[in-house]
């Protein structure tokens, strides 16, 4: 097998180049998109039907968020706007807004919209954790001012819920360690979208691919120079010669990936959460599901001519179905879905989103990397059957 | 040293190999000379474990290669009619990497490239890419890839196809040298040329079968009373061996290139027999050529075809 070894990698001096083409697209594309993300500011009219202190606290709130520009309108205008494309939602702060965090009733934003995106979806979660954070700290204020009150029922009970309510609002914005310790609590690690993150791990998902793909696809390279069948007619046995392929496609994968993610991290400062362990696991076994996944394409067709035509529309399908271009979160279509299951690289970007955006640890990389090596398996069972053929 | 026992080989409804039987010396050059199509190829995959047979056995050193074709692997070498090779290393990378397979490493391997580079004669050009090197220089790397391991039986596959005559001329030289260092050597080609200077024993393949076999001498003696006479003409039709035929005594012809090649008794009679029909075919004769029988002879007797068709 170390022969084998030897040979891929003294190939890829003469195929480096798709390794640098596919690692700086990824890290291109990145670019590109999160400089749009960073200097575009999506339009959003706030339309205030309750127009208490809470809602006015609430747009307050809001508009310290700086990914949108917030315009304050009537609904009439809102909706006209919106139907105009000139803000892509509009929130609606009903009446009964503040009855209903004070009384613990749910609250409805109501949300003209034309379509779902991105942007919605990052909307409705700094909504979902403005919202959490008064009801809570309506909650506590309630809480103290009940319980001073039955210590002592001379005070102003009233007096002293507002001054708890302001007092726990004020402590969210130092970011003293409670706040961090309730945000992750109340936000049921549900939140956490985070465009640079998704377009970092969806281009890194996506353009690796290619590279393992056609790294592992050497072996119709050996079958046109004839090579193929010199080597099967020597003393080394199938597995070595498909093992030795294995390994170097797999160290390719393994090293674009680390790059990808080095780059990540220090161009553009992608913080990749708090377990390295999970998203190596995560990466890891991606690479094993894809390196297999490509010796199964390998099979399937017979010449690099074709292994050409078919991989980029195969691995751009399945790429766009598992998630690697928009969240998966914004599609609605249950058929689309559960397509989306049968992709690795939905259970790739699942598993790092759920470390890096989410701030999950490496109990979320367990399940993504159990369906990503149980994939591997099979395409790599499946593989072998008809490279052998 | 190899022996090949009703072999047979079916692809779908084709039988490319048609229960041939043969058994091949040590230290002999054993010849399999057929026309494109005869099946030598389909043979020499099987003898090699590349493709296992539809039905029949072979024996090498008295086992059996399919229940043990790592005896057999690791003892042969193979030439394939192919130039299996990786283009974008070195000649010296390859021959590393061939040598790597069997096993060699080291100084032994660095050893043995440096003598297979004189036998092949490509000692100065093995640091230069493959893919710069000339048609026969890659078929030279070819034959030299199959050496390193110093195997006992060396199967070599038309190795002489598409290449300039200064290197076939160089390699029929390293298939003598080979042959005289003690290894077995099974040649297969559609070059009658070829076997006759190289090959101590030849099978003469035709569509899947062996049709004779014997040493060049016995094979000739199959044909010796007759005559074989090769016409180069300017102009020629496709009914013209047919038209030959019915010349008394003509027992074959047949078209290859611009020449027609007959074969009958009597020569001197039939000549002017020949002149008179070329003439009725407005057609001119550029030279005629009255050879002694050869393979190409026993070939067109017993098929009534060109070696080449």
């Amino acid at each position: 097998m170390l022969s084998i070894i030897k040979l891929r990698l003294l190939s890829l001096r003469d195929n480096y180049i798709v390794f640098v083409i596919m690692t700086a697209m990824a890290l291109g594309f990145t670019a590109i998109f999160g400089i749009s993300f960073n200097s575009y500011k999506p339009s959003v009219i706030i339309v205030d039907e309750d127009n208490t202190s809470y809602s006015k606290e609430f747009i307050e709130e809001l508009k310290l968020n700086k990914t949108f520009k917030f315009i304050d309108s009537d609904k009439e205008t809102a909706t006209q706007r919106v139907e105009e494309g000139n803000a892509f939602v509009a929130l609606v702060i009903n009446e009964g807004f503040h009855d209903s965090i004070e009384n613990k009733n749910e609250v409805t934003i109501g949300q003209i919209k034309v379509k779902d995106d991105t942007f919605i979806l990052s909307l409705q979660e700094t909504v979902r954790g403005i919202i959490t954070k008064m009801a809570g700290s309506e909650r506590i204020a309630k809480v103290t001012a009940d319980f001073v009150s039955a210590q002592k029922p001379s005070v102003d009970k009233e007096k002293i819920k507002t001054s708890a309510y302001i007092n726990m609002m004020d402590s969210w914005k130092f970011k003293n360690p409670l706040i961090i310790n309730s945000t992750v609590a109340n936000t049921n690690i549900q939140s956490g979208y985070d465009g640079m993150k998704q377009q970092m791990i969806g281009f890194s998902v996506f353009f690796s691919m290619y590279t393992m793909v056609f790294s592992i696809g050497i072996i119709l390279s050996d079958k046109r120079y004839k090579t193929w069948d010199r080597m099967l007619i020597s003393p080394v046995s199938m597995s070595s010669i498909l093992g030795g392929t294995m390994v170097v496609s797999f160290l390719v994968g393994i090293m674009q990936m680390s790059v990808l993610i080095l780059g990540g991290k220090y161009l553009f400062g992608i913080d990749w959460g708090n377990s390295i362990a999970g998203i190596m696991t995560v990466t890891t076994v991606f690479v094993f599901a894809v390196t297999s996944f490509g010796l199964m394409l390998s099979g399937i067709v017979k010449t690099e001519a074709q292994l050409g035509a078919i991989a980029p529309v195969v691995l751009t399908s399945t790429s766009m179905l598992g998630g690697t271009m928009w969240p998966l979160e914004i599609v609605n279509n249950k058929a689309l879905l559960f397509l989306a299951e049968l992709t690795p690289q939905k259970w790739a970007m699942q598993g790092m989103l759920n470390i890096a955006s989410k701030g999950m640890g490496f109990e979320a990389a367990i399940m993504p990397s159990i369906v990503l090596f149980i994939m591997g398996i099979i395409f790599f069972t499946i593989g072998v059957k008809l490279v052998k053929r | 040293m190899l022996k090949v026992d009703n072999l047979y080989k079916n692809f779908g409804n084709i039988r490319a190999v048609d229960g041939i039987s043969f058994e091949v010396k040590r230290g002999e050059i054993f010849g399999l000379l057929g026309p494109n199509g005869a099946g030598k190829s389909t043979t020499i995959s099987i003898i090699s474990t590349l493709i296992p047979p539809t039905k029949g056995q072979i024996l090498f050193e008295g086992e059996s290669i399919f229940e043990n074709p790592k005896n057999i692997r690791q003892n042969l070498g193979i030439v394939p009619q192919d130039i299996a090779l990786y283009p974008t290393l070195t000649g010296y990378e390859n021959l590393k990497f061939w040598g790597n397979l069997y096993g060699l490493k080291g100084a032994e391997l660095k050893k043995r490239i440096n003598e297979v580079a004189d036998i092949i004669g490509l000692n100065g050009r093995l640091k230069d890419k493959v893919e710069k090197y000339s048609g026969g220089m890659k078929r030279r790397l070819n034959i030299g890839a199959a050496l390193l391991h110093q195997p006992e039986l060396l199967i070599m596959d038309e190795p002489t196809v598409g290449i300039d005559p200064q290197s076939r001329s160089h390699i029929l030289d390293t298939v003598l040298k080979l042959s005289a260092a003690g290894i077995t050597i099974i040649y297969t080609t559609h070059y009658m040329e070829e076997a006759e200077a190289l090959c101590t024993r030849i099978c003469i393949m035709d569509e899947g079968k062996i049709i004779a076999s014997g040493t060049q001498q016995e094979l000739v003696e199959l044909v010796k009373e007759k005559t074989q006479i090769s016409i180069k003409l300017d102009n020629i039709s496709d009914n013209m061996p047919q038209i030959f035929k019915e010349i008394p005594g003509v027992f074959d012809a047949a078209i290859l290139d611009d020449t027609v090649t007959l074969f009958g008794e009597n020569g001197d009679i039939l000549l002017a027999e020949i002149i008179s029909k070329v003439s009725e075919e407005n057609s001119k004769i550029q030279s005629i050529d009255i050879q002694k029988p050869n393979l190409e002879a026993v070939f067109l007797h017993l098929t009534g075809k060109a070696l080449r068709d």
